[in-house]
């Protein structure tokens, strides 16, 4: 079996899963991810659907295992893990594929989205000025590289916070009209 | 009778609700609600997998033990469950009557 492996950085999971339904399509299935590193095998064209979730516990927690032993009784294999992100994916013989199918648990996914990008955020804001008020006190210019890397960083997730926030404020006046 | 227990079900928690008149796990359960809506609706695992956990939470359906597999858990509805779908019956048919008579006469 042949193997393909790509480096890659999302801010966006759906638009990474977007990509892993490409490649899906095209026979690249994923079967292993780690920090940016995406590790895909050869197989046949269109067999899986992908979906990524943030979970609400670790997945070698108690909690973690009993919801992933509950997505495989309904045909979803837990392809990697990595933190508390888990990549699934279903047979698309099973039909489309959806991990949330109301407005309620799609917030909720969102929320706790939002909520690890918002600690993330908090820290990289911290570790910026951290920066600044160590390259201030030796006057050197040695601290320029981690600043930009951090600030760079920082950007990314602040406009990723943004999205989310604003797609959980759609979804919520959805929910005042529709279930 | 609470407050709470007057306020509407959602679709799912109605639906999941009326699929454990008999004991089913988490597959089956979707599979039940498909079949009795002719496919409209489609549970999400995630979305199925809350719900479960919340309804057990407050006694509406309960596991069956001995299944230590999570895979082959079975749930079913408790008493206070059919009491909560017989409360919404009620709610619904109080829509359906209202929104029949709007149409019917034109809304006038």
């Amino acid at each position: 079996m042949s193997g393909r492996v790509v480096r890659r950085f999302y801010w966006d999971f759906e638009k990474e899963e977007r990509w892993l339904n490409e490649m899906a399509a095209q026979g690249w299935q994923l079967v292993r991810y780690s920090l940016g590193t995406y590790h895909f095998e050869r197989g046949e064209a269109g067999r899986w659907v992908y979906r990524i979730e943030l979970l609400a516990t670790a997945p070698r927690s108690t909690a973690g295992r009993e919801y992933l032993a509950f997505l495989s009784g309904t045909g979803i294999e837990a392809v990697s893990t990595y933190l508390n992100w888990a990549y699934l994916r279903r047979l698309a013989a099973a039909g489309p594929f959806e991990l949330f199918s109301d407005l309620e648990s799609r917030i909720t996914h969102y929320r706790r989205v939002l909520g690890l990008f918002t600690v993330v955020l908090a820290a990289l804001v911290a570790a910026a000025g951290g920066c600044i008020v160590v390259a201030g006190d030796s006057g050197g210019l040695v601290l320029v590289v981690p600043l930009v890397l951090v600030a760079t960083a920082g950007a990314g997730m602040a406009v990723q916070t943004a999205r989310l926030a604003r797609r959980v404020r759609s979804l919520t006046a959805q929910r005042q009209v529709y279930e | 009778m609470t407050v709470d227990e007057r306020r509407p079900l959602t679709e799912t928690i109605f639906y999941v609700l009326l699929s454990l008149g008999a004991p089913l796990h988490g597959y089956g359960i979707m599979q039940r609600v498909n079949g009795l809506t002719a496919g409209r609706v489609a549970l999400g695992a995630g979305t199925l997998y809350g719900v479960l956990t919340n309804l057990t939470e407050r006694g509406w359906i309960r596991p069956l033990t001995g299944a230590a597999d999570e895979r082959k858990k079975e749930y079913v509805i408790t008493d206070a469950g059919r009491k909560a779908v017989a409360v919404e019956l009620e709610r619904l048919e109080e829509l359906l009557r209202n929104g029949r008579h709007a149409v019917q006469e034109g809304w006038r």
